[in-house]
C-alpha cells in the first residue's frame, strides 16, 4: 500500500514537473528554421511603412525589417510569408501564433508591453514641420518669430491643438480629417506648415523632391519596435540581435539603405571601436 | 445592447457645441440674405427679354447647380488663392454657400415670377409707374409671398450644408462634434447628441417661416 502510494506521488510530481519543461520546448526560432520561411505581420496600407507598390509588391521600411530576419534566419530575403492585418488585429495575430513576428510602426506603450514583448527600437517616431520650400518661413526658428501670424494644419487628432502648441505656442491651428487636405493647405497657403510624422514628412519630400523642406525641429517622441508573442525568451533575443547588427554591426549596409529608400537620409556609418549602442 | 451610453462626456463640451450652432447660425444667415440677392438677379435676368442676360443667368444657374457643393467648398478654399483670390475660411465658406445659395434660390424666383398674371404688370403701367417700379413695388412683393413656402425648404437645406465648413476646419458644430468624437470616442453620444440639435434647430427656423408665411399670406 505504501508502495502504491509512493508510486502514485512520484507519478503526480513528475508530471507535475515535466508540464512547464514541455512549455519550455515549444522554441519558435527552431519552428520556423524547420518550416524554411518566416511569418511576418505588418499592415498594407501606410507609406513608407508598409503599403502595396507599383508593382503590386508589398514595400517598405516595416516589411524590410521583416526581410532583414528572413535573411538572418535563412539567408534569403525572399523567404518570408506575409500576414497583411489592420492595426488593431498586431496583438491578437502575436497571441494566437498566427505571426512569428510583428514590425507594424508599432509604438510602444507600458500598456502594450503586457501583452506583447517588445524588441529593441528600429525607429524613433515623432512630430515635425513641413514646409514649402518657396515659402514665407524658412525653419523653425522662423516660425516661432512669426508667433501668432502662422496657422499650422495638423490632422484631427486627441490633443492635436495641445501638440502643436508645444511646439509653436502663439500659433493657430487648423485641424483636418484627412491627410491629404493638411497637406493641400500647406500647398495653398492656407497654413504655413503641417504637423505631421517626421516618416511621413521624409516620406513626401522623398516623393516631391525640391518641393517641401523639413522646419528641423521634432518633438513627441514615440519608439517603434517589432513585437512577438511573450513567454519566448530565445526567439526575442535571436530578433533583436538580427536589430541590432542591422543599425550597428555587419547588417548596418541593409538598414542604411532601406532608410535611405523610405526616408530619404544618408545614415552616418556606426563609429569602428568603442560599440555606439553603450555610448 | 451591450453599451453603457455616457453623455456626461458631451454634455461637459456644450459651451463647444453651442459656439459652434452659433456660427452655423451666423454663416447660414449671411450667405443665404446675399444668396437671396443673387438668386433674384439671376431669376431676373432669366426672365428677361435680352438674350445675353438670359443665358449668363442660365449658365450661372446649371453650372453652380450641377457641382456638388462639397467640390466647390474645397474649390473656394484650396484652389482660388492658387489664383490670386484668398478669402479666409470663414469669408470663403460664405462665399461658397452664398453663390451656392443663389443659384437654388433663382430658380425659386423663377417659378415665383413665371406664377405672376400679365395683367399685373398692365396694371403697373396703366397708372403710370416705370418697369423698375412695377418690379419694386407689384412683382416682388407679390412673388414673395408665392414662394415663401419652398423658400422656407431652401433655407432649412442651406442651414444644413453648413456642416460641410467642417472639411475646411471651420469650427461650426459638426467640426466640434468631430472634435468631441475624436478625444472621447464616445461615437454614438457625439452623433446623437449633434443629430438633435440639427433638428430641433431646423425644426425652429421651419416654424418661425411658417409664422411669416401666415403672417403675410395672401388675403383668400
Amino acid at each position: 500500500m505504501t508502495i502504491f502510494k509512493l508510486a502514485t506521488l512520484t507519478a503526480v510530481l513528475a508530471a507535475s514537473l515535466s508540464a512547464p519543461a514541455q512549455a519550455q520546448t515549444s522554441d519558435k526560432l527552431q519552428e520556423v528554421l524547420e518550416r524554411g520561411y518566416l511569418v511576418f505581420g505588418t499592415g498594407s496600407t501606410n507609406p513608407p511603412w508598409h503599403f502595396v507598390d507599383e508593382q503590386n509588391e508589398l514595400v517598405g521600411f516595416d516589411v524590410d525589417m521583416g526581410r532583414l530576419v528572413a535573411k538572418a534566419l535563412f539567408g534569403d530575403t525572399e523567404a518570408i510569408e506575409f500576414v497583411q492585418q489592420s492595426g488593431d488585429a498586431r496583438i491578437p495575430n502575436l497571441a494566437t501564433d498566427r505571426v512569428d513576428l510583428t514590425c507594424q510602426f508599432m509604438t510602444v506603450t507600458a500598456e502594450r508591453a503586457q501583452q506583447v514583448e517588445f524588441t529593441v527600437p528600429y525607429y524613433r517616431e515623432g512630430v515635425g514641420l513641413l514646409l514649402m520650400a518657396n515659402g514665407q518661413y524658412a525653419d523653425y526658428a522662423a516660425l516661432q518669430e512669426a508667433g501668432s501670424d502662422i496657422t499650422v494644419a495638423v490632422l484631427q487628432n486627441v490633443y492635436a491643438e495641445e501638440m502643436v502648441h508645444a511646439a509653436l505656442p502663439e500659433a493657430s491651428v487648423d485641424q483636418y480629417d484627412s491627410v491629404d487636405l493638411m497637406y493641400q493647405a500647406l500647398n495653398s497657403n492656407r497654413a504655413q506648415a503641417a504637423a505631421t510624422d517626421q516618416s511621413a514628412l521624409r516620406w513626401l519630400m522623398v516623393q516631391n523632391p525640391d518641393r517641401y523642406v523639413d522646419a528641423g525641429y521634432g518633438w513627441n517622441p514615440q519608439t517603434y519596435s517589432c513585437a512577438v508573442q511573450p513567454g519566448d525568451q530565445r526567439w526575442l533575443n535571436f530578433v533583436n540581435t538580427v536589430l541590432r547588427e542591422g543599425m550597428t554591426g555587419v547588417e548596418f549596409p541593409f538598414y542604411a539603405e532601406s532608410f535611405k529608400q523610405w526616408f530619404g537620409a544618408e545614415l552616418e556609418s556606426p563609429q569602428i571601436g568603442f560599440p555606439v549602442e553603450f555610448k | 445592447m451591450n453599451y453603457n451610453f455616457n453623455f456626461n462626456v458631451v454634455w461637459r463640451d456644450w459651451d463647444l457645441l453651442a459656439s459652434g450652432l452659433a456660427l452655423g447660425l451666423f454663416l447660414a444667415v449671411v450667405s443665404i440674405a446675399i444668396g437671396c440677392v443673387l438668386g433674384l438677379i439671376s431669376a431676373f435676368g432669366m426672365v428677361s427679354r435680352h438674350r445675353p442676360l438670359r443665358w449668363l443667368a442660365l449658365g450661372y444657374v446649371s453650372a453652380i447647380r450641377n457641382t456638388p457643393i462639397l467640390v466647390l467648398i474645397l474649390f473656394t478654399y484650396f484652389a482660388l488663392p492658387q489664383l490670386g483670390f484668398a478669402l479666409d475660411k470663414i469669408q470663403s465658406f460664405i462665399f461658397t454657400l452664398a453663390i451656392y445659395a443663389g443659384a437654388y434660390l433663382a430658380e425659386v424666383f423663377r417659378g415665383g415670377l413665371l406664377a405672376i398674371p400679365k395683367g399685373l404688370r398692365e396694371g403697373g403701367l396703366s397708372i403710370g409707374l416705370t418697369e423698375t417700379q412695377i418690379k419694386a413695388y407689384i412683382i416682388v412683393p407679390v412673388m414673395m409671398r408665392n414662394v415663401l413656402p419652398s423658400l422656407s425648404n431652401n433655407f432649412i437645406s442651406l442651414f444644413k450644408d453648413t456642416s460641410l465648413a467642417a472639411a475646411i476646419a471651420v469650427p461650426e458644430l459638426t467640426f466640434y462634434a468631430r472634435k468631441i468624437n475624436v478625444e472621447t470616442f464616445r461615437v454614438i453620444e457625439t452623433w446623437m447628441v449633434t443629430s438633435l440639435i440639427y433638428v430641433f434647430t431646423c425644426y425652429l427656423i421651419a416654424n418661425l417661416l411658417r409664422r411669416l408665411e401666415t403672417r403675410i399670406a395672401l388675403p383668400r
